[in-house]
């Protein structure tokens, strides 16, 4: 272990700069969740596509199948609900069904009384509450392996026109990406985790890499909180290249003092 | 709200300032924790017998698989407590029929990997030729053969793993730290309340 | 050659063949393969090399938190490194600590030694004595927290109910207390062991992965918070002919050779195709020469 720059004896040895950052992400986000002016976040291309693509079913008589993720309550579950609400905003206006497979882990229980919320809402918003049917929304199983199929079959029968994978998929996200290729179902999905990402972007049409997905979520929720969260990390993103390239620099003047900083 | 709050103060606090009581305190309720969450499988099974029960009374679309699925619910649970998980139909049931079917969902990946590896890999302009080269590279060695023939291929292919593939995965622990990190302040500051059962509006 | 190609021809059949053929291939390739091995020639890699080199330090006596992150879907990917790593436990004679991350885990001991039985009887290593399973103890990361802390108030008996006390546990306090963790997982709770016990307790950790998880640990492995990591079934595979012990990853190796090498080739066929047709017809309808 590289050795701290200095240490205060019994108070965050060795994590001073860690509780740093944290407060600074606090005081960042506590900051810009209290702007009345919204942080600028650009439009994500696969926005576009999904519109185009949920009008496409709309015009072919076929449904949409939309999921948002197995996870719990997690950071790529909530853009994966923002992202549900506005794909359900659309088809209750289009008059469009909506099939949401729901479920894949123990945590799905969860949020399924979300999103089912959040799909009816959009319905009832859109002046259509009648055509909200719960039916659309089945809970597979809270077991990975038992979801994927239930999802998979679901494919094959319904041959929806598009199919929209956000939030946080795992291994079961290859699966259902083919198959709705193999259903000539137009599919966009978002990958979240480096394992999926390559798999996913061969089998898409669309794919929203990584940030792009809650950033999806923040554009279209307009909310201050998810806003924020997209700020702060960007923030510390150029915190993050700023510390490397000094870091790069100072490693090869024969200087190890970035790293100390950060052991401090 | 308080109690979240007291709860992340209770275990962020002895993280940066160790103190004997404090550091007691911390781990007594992550165990706490860890029990409740134990007992949320009881919450998971009532539910699903309720809805199960709504699905078979209704009679609505599929509802005799709801049948099939509580009677092995019951089953499972029943022979798990009365025989032991070691022993019995408990055994019997995950290394037959369980383990069977998840080993064949996962093993599908393969084919459907390939298939759709063999779809996208084609040089349409110069980045994907370029991306075409190196997934060559890299499938190549994945091959155990190449390796034994041409030792060469594992530098070109570590090469490329430990600095495009790792800096890819840096960025991303990176970022998703973050979200994670500014997600919990949202859920302190009351932003985000779904997670703990209330809608919009709710109090 | 241009008449083939304005008509599409075999170029057309190379860059639009159905999946169903991929499939296909593949399938009856592997198949083959793992019915009629030829015992091909595999090359070794560096991380496995330091994956033995690491298990290595091990002496007799040391005691080790075997974390079995995996479902039975992804022992099956993980099973030749399962069991060459366990064989070399055993023939150490280091005690251990198996815990699980997924509740599948309670029928993975029974599978896994009896893949082991003949070292077992070997080496005289007896459950209780050489090595306790403490069972199904991560089910999220408040229980890995809670368990690193306080090794015996989370644990107070095994996966069968008996008591640990007695066996080789009392000397863990806390996981600091641990030489060593092999962890095996398909990417259930090694993260959570990562933060609450390597970087708590810099205790060091040796991964055993699934394939589309090791870049994801490159990055740990290059931070130097995993020591070593071996990567799916081709890891293990090496690591059996290392120790010297031909199990299920060699027999294997056949299939993924071949299994690598019919994926390239279709690469290669639709590339073809898509030079071939693809390319030219697009090229056609967007200046409408024929």
């Amino acid at each position: 272990m590289t050795n701290a720059l200095f240490t205060i004896p019994g108070f965050a040895e060795g994590r001073l700069i860690g509780l740093l950052l944290l407060i600074l992400i606090f005081v960042l986000a506590i900051n810009f969740m209290g702007q009345a002016k919204l942080p600028y976040i650009r439009r994500v291309p696969a926005l576009d596509a999904i519109e185009d693509a949920v009008g496409r079913s709309t015009e072919m008589g076929k449904p949409v199948v939309c999921s948002y993720g197995c996870g719990g309550f997690d950071y790529w579950t909530i853009a994966g609900l923002s992202i549900l609400g506005y794909v359900a905003k659309i088809c209750a206006e289009t008059d469009t069904r909506l099939i949401v497979p729901t479920g894949g882990s123990s945590d799905s229980y969860i949020v399924r009384e979300a999103a089912v919320d959040l799909v009816r809402n959009a319905y009832t918003a859109a002046g259509k509450p009648e055509a909200f049917n719960e039916d659309d929304m089945p809970f597979l199983s809270g077991e990975q392996y038992a979801y994927t199929p239930g999802y998979v079959g679901i494919l094959v029968r319904e041959k929806p026109g598009t199919t929209i994978m956000t939030g946080s998929h795992w291994s079961e996200a290859m699966n259902i990406a083919e198959m709705a290729n193999g259903v000539d179902s137009i599919t966009i999905t978002a990958g979240c985790y480096t394992s999926n990402m390559a798999a996913l972007a061969c089998a898409s049409d669309y794919i929203m890499l990584g940030e792009e997905q809650p950033a999806a979520g923040a554009y279209l929720s307009r909310d201050p909180a998810q806003m924020a969260s997209i700020r702060v990390q960007d923030i510390y993103k150029f915190i993050a290249i700023g510390t490397i390239l000094v870091g790069l620099i100072a490693v090869n003047l024969g200087s190890d003092i970035i790293n100390r900083l950060l052991s401090t | 709200m308080t109690v979240l709050i007291v709860s992340f103060l209770l275990v962020f606090v002895p993280y940066f300032i160790p103190w004997g009581p404090l550091d007691w305190l911390s781990g007594k309720l992550m165990t706490i924790a860890a029990v409740t969450n134990a007992f949320t499988i009881v919450i998971a099974v009532y539910s699903q017998f309720r809805r199960s029960g709504r699905f078979i009374n209704e009679r609505r679309k599929g509802w005799v698989y709801h049948i099939y699925l509580l009677a092995l619910l019951a089953i499972m649970t029943l022979s798990g407590f009365i025989f032991g998980q070691h022993v019995g139909v408990y055994e019997w049931l995950l290394l037959a029929v369980v383990t069977p079917l998840s080993s064949v969902i996962y093993g599908i990946l393969a084919f459907y990997m390939s298939s759709a590896g063999a779809r996208a890999f084609r040089a349409r302009s110069p980045q994907a030729a370029l991306l075409l080269v190196a997934g060559f590279v890299v499938l190549m060695y994945q091959a155990p053969l190449t390796g034994a023939f041409f030792p060469g291929i594992e530098g070109m292919a570590t090469y490329l793993t430990d600095t495009f593939g790792m800096s890819v995965s840096r960025m991303f622990s990176i970022s998703v730290s973050i979200g994670a990190i500014v997600l919990g302040v949202r859920m302190l500051t009351g932003k985000e309340v779904a997670f703990l059962g209330f809608g919009e509006g709710d109090e | 050659m241009n008449r083939m190609a304005d008509e599409g021809g075999i170029y057309k059949k190379m860059a639009t063949y159905d999946k169903r053929w991929v499939y296909l291939a593949l399938f009856v390739i592997v198949l083959y393969s793992l019915i009629r091995p030829i015992g091909m020639p595999i090359g070794i890699s560096a991380q496995t090399k330091a994956y033995k080199a690491e298990l290595d330090t091990l002496q007799e006596g040391d005691i080790v938190f075997d974390t079995w992150n995996m479902e039975f879907s992804g022992y099956m990917e993980l099973k030749p490194g399962v069991l060459a790593t366990h064989q070399m436990f055993i023939e150490k004679g280091v005690k251990l600590c198996i815990a699980f991350g997924h509740y599948e885990g309670v029928a993975l001991p029974t599978e896994v030694f009896k893949q082991l039985r003949t070292w077992l009887d070997d080496y005289d290593y007896t459950e209780g004595e050489d090595y306790v399973i403490i069972g199904y103890v991560f089910p999220n990361e408040a229980a890995v927290a809670a368990l690193a802390g306080d090794f015996h108030s989370n644990v107070r008996v095994d996966w069968k109910g008996q008591s640990i006390e007695g066996t080789f546990l009392d000397e863990i306090q806390n996981a600091g207390d641990f030489d060593m963790i092999s962890d095996y997982t398909t990417g259930l709770a090694t993260t959570f062991i990562i933060r609450h016990i390597v970087l708590e307790y810099d205790t060091p950790m040796v991964v055993n992965s699934i394939g589309v998880s090791v870049p994801g640990h490159l990055a740990n492995l290059d931070a130097g918070l995993i020591t070593a990591l071996l990567a799916s079934t081709r890891g293990g595979a090496e690591l059996e002919y290392l120790i010297n012990s031909p199990g299920p990853g060699l027999k294997s190796m056949d299939a993924f050779t071949f299994g690598h090498y019919s994926l390239i080739i279709f690469i290669i066929i639709g590339n073809i195709g898509h030079y071939g047709w693809t390319r030219r017809s697009e090229y056609k309808d967007r200046t409408g020469i024929r």
